[in-house]
């Protein structure tokens, strides 16, 4: 039996293509990685059939490159050596809401349109990185540890376990999720740690490249009762930091995040491009926005005496800080970023980034709070001299838990039929990202060219990285050529 | 015992003559047991051994090049930051070196960032008076005050406090290994620089490679620096006061409380904790067994038992008590509200507010872990379960029945064996067993019962801490994955391929009753080749 | 298991065995208690074991080492032996175990020198050249007996007959003899009639400390039946080592309880506290200094008085009849720092480690005489400790404290000025 014959066995040649037209569809993304079609796609529909895709593929030394979502960024999901694209769509779910625990757990094509419907139906949500399209994978982006908006949890990510199929074509299921008969257990999975050791880190910023996770459990949380949004205009971003760094231990808020302009602008224009640049033009540098939120109990309370907090700081040591429930200017922005904060990105709707010029890069990284001024600066200096016009970088900053660092991200937008324009970005992008590097920005998720720099300098993590790569898949076929492999 | 002489002569060279010692009243001072944790034991008996050689480091550069010494000369090695763990944490086999950690303590701190830096030597009271001074707090893991804070991030590391932050593994920032062939690893920022403030990997996250659930016991490296999370506090001082035996911290009250709530029922304690999860309020949130309370009043043993024998069955049945930390991170305003709050919850399910002191001997400093030892002069927690709180519930009275089958030798606790807890604002639950026994008696019955824990959890399919190196791992292998045994071991044989790192581990639980004859009847799964000729 | 007849005598190392094997390495012996943990500046309280790091030295070590010497698995060498002797008994591992526990580690720790002593192995030999010199002028140094009284001024009065007897002991009577006049002096002044003994011998505390248990006992007898046949109902010392050898050690040996002495034993920080608050000492000229007051040890943790004990242990380890456990709660604390407070001028300031964490200056119980690195490390370490305050004064309750800190600042250049707190009152009190 040939390959083809023996994968459309497997997931039925309903589920089987390789149809040009539907291989190309893989084939590239918006992002700058150069287009790579798979051999295959298939589409399995549950754990097995996947684990004998993997099988196979292990067997015939075939690449395997999982794919859960609809749309890319990052160009992860480009084939770089051929072979089979493993699309997880058909495999849906959400498995379970476990209300009482707080838990959800759901199958790698769930995407977050669905799962914030299914959950708001149940009084919960999950929380969310900035914006996430509807069509994403949520498995993919915790996986991929996106950062989420909100900063007042001290547990920090919230993934528990999962189940995982092994390049070698074995289902693992790992943390609490591993005993035997899951999950008809009294253990319902919350632990994502062990057993034995800690897999799950393995797959953690994987891209694919070490096993291909087919269900995963997250924590939820409730909706909030109320919410407020209070909104501060930023001139000077290092005092802007400050603040933060004096009122988010003090555990206030849900979502914290600072936007500038740029990218508020193209987040809440409606009309384009009247509304982008009258907004981008009339907003401050920055937008501190703070949601502070009653939650199940006494509501009122808890927004009162965040408040009075936030009134007391501002007073006495930042008066500098005109934080308000509105944006002079904006009227009605705090309701619609409230709406925004929760809701995917709408899957009818191009995604903000890409409505200006058509596309756009996004460099991010993990950063001290205090260094972002300094970052910002560099990336200002830097992108004239490839013709960028300054005013025209979206930057969006991040803290994360009490601002103990943060993630900032800036955005580059592009017109993506104009050859010029999209090898300038190339240049623009790889030079950025070395200058911030070398000034300590830790790009803990490299997609494309940033792998190669971040492992070339991580030379003693690479190296064990390698070796532990070798244990689960000694044959490279997990989604090879991306991060060092 | 010995080691090879060029190898002692090359130890030797790196850490200078005043900091390794083959003397055999030296090595006798790094005998496992007879007392301590999980000792008077069969695993400690069978198991442990004294070192041939202890070595003293100084910094990371040392340890590595001790690390690649014993492996050119093939000397066995194990890694030692206070002993405390007991059995597990000390030599196993013969002509051992002993690895003692204990002057890897520098230490620094950022205040701004929220965490600090620590060698293998540093244990927890400094760093959470450091901590403290500067408006933060970290979790004491149960093990105490006294136990290094890398060891413990690494092994266990969980304590009421963990109601906010629960899995300790989400402490560990940048970091650094020393892998068993000598290579050295850094984790997280430290990969790329001198920065040590985040953990997460470039792309998949080697922190994995530390623990699982609970710990590796020194079988895959050792970690020689950490950068640990802190967490905000609130800025009032806790006051150290009294003499000993009977001190404190004087909390101040407006800012940090204790309160104990009696419930009218098990339901009830169980629903609190769900509850106060929910309202996503308070700092640390707790069941407490009724024999803490008379271990806390009594000032000997003798005492202890004249209170704790006043108790029975019923007796406990309908004593259950939530006791709640609240920590007014933001303000006095803000400690009103989650008094408010959990007061509500409270008066929904009936419970009444006890009288409780205005100061803490426990879980903040936890200056008394040591208390556990005071009843019966042995002690272990034989599972300390990470999973929900409804997992919890069942698993606690799967495991209390099986314990009562193994009472005596083990301490009569009267159908109360353990604690549990509220872990990441309810998402997860925690519940821990203890036991305690005299280990001049005849002691078979607990390691049966140890073992036996594990083959209930693994009928009832629980989620357990007994894995990995803690119970046999061809017993526990086959049925967590399943076959997490079989990667692990990979794991090991890739990254320490003569098994010079504190061998036979993790394979030791295997040897052990492989080796000791009362454990023959509860043999009913594979042995496993152990890899070593040591 | 059966039941074990045990009893506190250190004479038969086999009353331990429960004690030394149920060590849990916990390290309350060699960490200040937690709850008091200063940060990671200051954060041990074990002299021995802040001086060499190998667990060996300190409790937790020497209880495994302990139980192999009870068991006959280890023969007596030189390292051993050090391992034993290094360390000014100094009590802090006795009460950081009894925080949380009940086992009896200084107990432990002096049997297992009475059982090197007994085995021909102990003490070393500068201890025994101590030894020597008590038997031969009943004094530690070797001086000649006939100048123990030197040290008395004419300005002093001492009675003939009072209640009040002070024993001035070898240091003060031969090397410090400023302490003894201050004492004196302070007597004097708060209208205090005291006797001096007629033939003051050694108080035997060397001897005691390093297992030679005959030998210090006969000491005892004999100073106990001298103080008796002078009717005095207290003895009043100003040496902290010999306070505790009266108080605890002598009951101890001979098998008595503190209270059944015949009289009171009390250091001068008591009398002079009561006294300073009855109105009969005056302190009331300035002595300006920036002050921190060092613990002595053996009026601190070790100055729990003596009740005798055996009996039978069984169950779970449970002893009876009940026994009330010296954890070092009758500490002299408040008197000397009343005092400190009492005095004008003086600035008094805590130092991290204070009352039963105090960090031992390492001098006592035989250990500067056989260990001077050891006596100079732990004097060194808690100058740092006394700097780190901003003190410059350092106030002390014992002779053997107040030499080593003096001869330690003096080699290290280091211009803190050290007093005994005797010296400190008269100043006050007569200028």
């Amino acid at each position: 039996m040939s390959i083809r014959e023996k994968l459309s066995e497997i997931v039925g040649s309903g589920n089987f293509s390789d149809d040009p037209s539907i291989l190309n569809k893989y084939a590239s993304d918006f992002s700058l990685t150069p287009a790579g079609a798979p051999s295959y796609v298939v589409k399995p529909k549950d754990s097995q059939e996947v684990a004998k895709v993997i099988q196979l593929a292990n067997e015939s030394a075939i690449p395997v490159v999982p794919v859960s979502s609809d749309v890319h960024f990052n160009g992860a999901t480009i084939p770089k050596q051929g072979g089979i694209v493993l699309d997880l769509t058909r495999m849906k779910k959400v498995l379970e809401i476990d209300v009482d625990n707080r838990r959800v757990r759901i199958e790698a094509g769930v995407k977050w349109q669905q799962l914030t419907d299914e959950l708001a139906k149940k009084g919960m949500r999950m929380i969310m990185p900035l914006l996430p399209p509807a069509g994403r994978s949520v498995l993919t982006d915790y996986l991929e540890r996106e950062v989420p908006t909100n900063v007042v949890y001290d547990y920090g990510e919230p993934m528990q376990s999962l189940e995982v199929v092994w390049p070698t074509g074995e289902i693992f299921r790992m943390g609490s999720a591993s005993v035997n008969g899951y999950p008809d257990s009294a253990s319902k999975g919350a632990n994502p740690s062990g057993p034995g050791i800690d897999f799950y880190r393995f797959v953690q910023g994987a891209q694919g490249t070490m096993g291909v996770v087919t269900w995963l459990n997250l924590k939820i949380e409730s909706i909030p009762k109320i919410d407020k949004v209070f909104l501060a205009p930023v001139d000077d971003l290092a005092y802007a930091q400050d603040f933060l760094y004096r009122v988010l231990p003090r555990r206030i808020g849900q979502e914290c995040l600072l936007l500038n302009n740029v990218d508020l602008a193209a987040i809440i224009a409606e009309k384009w491009p009247s509304d982008f640049e009258s907004l981008r033009a009339a907003l401050p540098p920055w937008t501190l926005v703070l949601v502070v939120s009653g939650l199940l109990r006494r509501p009122e309370e808890k927004i009162a005496y965040e408040e009075n907090f936030l009134k007391q700081v501002v007073r006495n040591e930042f008066r500098k800080m005109e934080i308000q429930d509105n944006l002079p200017g904006v009227p009605g922005i705090g309701r619609k970023l409230l709406t925004l904060l929760r809701k995917p990105w709408p899957e009818d709707n191009t995604y903000w980034k890409n409505v200006w010029k058509g596309s756009s890069q996004s460099l991010f990284f993990i950063a001290r709070p205090s260094a972002t001024p300094l970052y910002a600066d560099i990336v200002k200096k830097i992108v004239p001299q490839y013709g960028y016009p300054v005013n025209d970088v979206g930057m969006y900053i991040q803290p994360i838990e009490h601002n103990r660092a943060c993630h900032m991200e800036f955005t580059f937008f592009y017109n993506p039929a104009n050859a010029a324009d999209k090898a300038r970005m190339g240049d623009l992008y790889r030079n950025v990202a070395i200058s911030l590097l070398n000034q300590g920005a830790f790009f803990s998720r490299p997609y494309g060219e940033l792998a190669a720099m971040m492992y070339e300098r991580a030379s003693g993590y690479t190296m064990a990285l390698k070796r532990l790569k070798k244990v689960f898949d000694p044959k490279n076929i997990m989604n090879p050529g991306n991060l060092c492999f | 015992m010995a080691i090879v002489k060029e190898a002692y002569k090359a130890l030797e060279a790196i850490v200078g003559p005043k900091y390794i010692s083959d003397d055999p009243a030296i090595c006798e001072g790094y005998r496992s047991g007879p007392g301590g944790y999980e000792s008077g034991l069969g695993y400690e008996r069978v198991m442990t051994k004294i070192p041939a050689v202890v070595i003293l480091p100084r910094n990371t550069e040392e340890v590595q090049r001790i690390v690649k010494v014993c492996n050119r000369y093939k000397v066995p090695y194990v890694p030692y930051s206070t002993g405390f763990y007991g059995p597990r944490s000390h030599c196993h086999v013969d002509n051992e070196l002993l690895v003692d950690l204990k002057r890897l303590n520098d230490f620094e701190i950022d205040e701004k960032h929220f965490y600090a830096v620590v060698g293998s030597g540093v244990v927890y009271s400094p760093l959470q008076e450091e901590a403290m001074k500067r408006g933060a707090y970290v979790v004491i893991g149960g093990g105490g005050a006294q136990a290094s804070v890398i060891a413990n991030l690494i092994g266990d590391g969980w304590s009421p406090l963990s109601h906010r932050i629960g899995l300790p593994h989400r402490r560990i920032l940048g970091t650094e290994v020393v892998l068993p062939d000598g290579e050295l690893l850094k984790l997280g920022t430290l990969a790329v620089g001198e920065d040590p403030f985040w953990g997460d990997g470039i792309g998949p996250d080697l922190r994995g490679l530390l623990r699982g659930y609970t710990g590796l016991r020194g079988c895959l490296g050792i970690v020689t620096k950490m950068a640990v999370k802190l967490l905000p506090f609130q800025p009032e001082r806790l006051v150290p006061t009294g003499i000993s035996p009977n001190t404190a911290l004087a909390l101040p009250e407006k800012r940090v409380k204790w309160v104990n709530y009696q419930m009218p029922s098990k339901e009830a304690q169980v629903k609190a904790m769900f509850e106060i999860g929910k309202a996503e309020v308070g700092g640390a949130v707790t069941k407490v067994p009724l024999f803490w309370r008379a271990i806390a009043k009594a000032e000997s043993k003798e005492q202890f038992w004249e209170i704790w024998g006043k108790e029975n069955a019923d007796t406990i049945k309908n004593f259950h008590i939530v006791r709640v930390l609240f920590i007014g991170f933001t303000s006095e305003e803000q400690m009103q509200y989650d008094e408010n709050v959990i007061g509500d919850i409270m008066k929904e399910l009936g419970a009444i507010t006890r009288p409780t002191k205005p100061s803490d001997e426990s879980w903040i400093k936890n200056a008394d872990s040591a208390g556990m030892w005071l009843m019966c002069g042995s002690y272990v927690s034989v599972d300390y379960v990470i999973e929900t709180l409804s997992q919890a519930v069942v698993h606690g009275n799967s495991y209390a029945d099986l314990k009562w089958k193994y009472t005596p030798p083990l301490m009569p606790d009267y159908g109360d064996p353990g604690w549990f807890q509220s872990f990441e604002l309810g998402h997860q639950g925690y519940s821990e067993f203890l036991i305690y026994w005299d280990q001049d008696e005849d002691t078979t019955g607990v390691d049966h019962f140890y073992l036996e824990t594990s083959k209930m959890n693994i009928k009832n399919r629980y989620y357990t801490s007994l894995l990995g190196p803690h119970q046999p791992l061809y017993l526990t292998g086959p049925k967590y994955g399943p076959n997490y045994h079989q990667w692990l071991l990979k794991i090991k044989d890739e990254f320490d391929p003569l098994w010079v790192s504190h061998p036979p581990v993790p394979l030791a639980h295997d040897a052990f009753v492989d080796k000791a004859e009362w454990m023959k009847p509860l043999k009913d799964w594979e042995s496993p080749k152990i890899p070593t000729k040591y | 298991m059966p039941k074990k007849q045990v009893s506190l005598d250190v004479r038969q190392l086999d009353n331990f065995v429960y004690d030394m094997s149920r060590c849990i390495k916990c390290k309350g012996c060699y960490w200040v208690e937690h709850t008091y943990m200063p940060g990671v500046n200051f954060s041990t309280r074990c002299p021995s074991n802040t001086w060499n790091d190998f667990d060996s030295y300190g409790a937790f070590g020497k209880m495994r080492i302990g139980m192999a010497v009870a068991e006959g698995r280890l023969p007596w060498t030189p390292k051993l032996l050090e391992i034993i002797y290094a360390d000014p008994l100094c009590g802090a591992c006795d009460v950081g175990c009894k925080r949380n526990l009940d086992l009896e580690i200084e107990l432990s720790l002096e049997a297992l020198r009475v059982k090197a002593v007994k085995d021909g192995a102990g003490p070393m030999p500068a201890h025994k050249k101590v030894a020597e010199n008590i038997a031969k002028t009943h004094n530690q140094f070797g001086s000649p007996h006939e100048s123990r009284k030197k040290w008395l001024s004419g300005d002093i009065q001492v009675a003939s007959k009072a209640d009040v007897l002070y024993f001035v002991g070898c240091s003060a009577s031969y090397l410090n003899p400023e302490i003894a006049r201050a004492t004196a002096k302070i007597l004097n002044a708060s209208g205090t009639p005291f006797m001096l003994m007629a033939d003051e011998w050694c108080c035997g505390n060397t001897l005691y400390s390093v297992g030679m248990v005959d030998e210090a006992q006969a000491l005892a007898r004999r100073n106990i039946d001298a103080v008796k046949a002078t009717g005095a109902k207290t003895v009043i010392l100003s040496c902290a080592e010999g306070y505790r050898m009266w108080k605890a050690d002598y009951p101890k040996m001979l098998n008595v309880a503190t209270k059944d002495l015949g009289f009171q034993v009390m250091h001068l920080v008591e009398f002079a506290d009561a006294m300073v608050k009855k109105g009969t000492l005056k302190p009331t000229k300035p002595v300006n200094a920036r002050a921190a007051y060092h613990d002595s040890c053996s009026i601190s943790r070790l100055a729990d008085s003596w009740t005798p004990w055996s009996g039978e242990r069984g169950w779970m380890g449970t002893v009876s009849p009940a026994l009330k456990r010296r954890r070092g709660t009758e500490g002299l604390y408040a008197p000397p720092r009343n005092l400190l407070k009492a005095i004008p001028g003086i600035n008094f300031v805590e130092m991290p480690r204070t009352r039963e964490n105090a960090f031992c200056c390492g001098a006592g119980r035989g250990t500067k005489e056989a260990f001077p690195q050891l006596a100079s490390f732990s004097a060194k370490h808690r100058l740092d400790e006394v700097k780190s305050v901003g003190a410059e004064l350092l106030v002390s309750a014992c002779p053997w404290c107040k030499n080593n800190f003096a001869q330690v600042a003096k080699e290290t250049g280091n211009s803190v000025k050290v007093m005994d707190i005797a010296e400190l009152i008269l100043a006050s009190v007569k200028g």
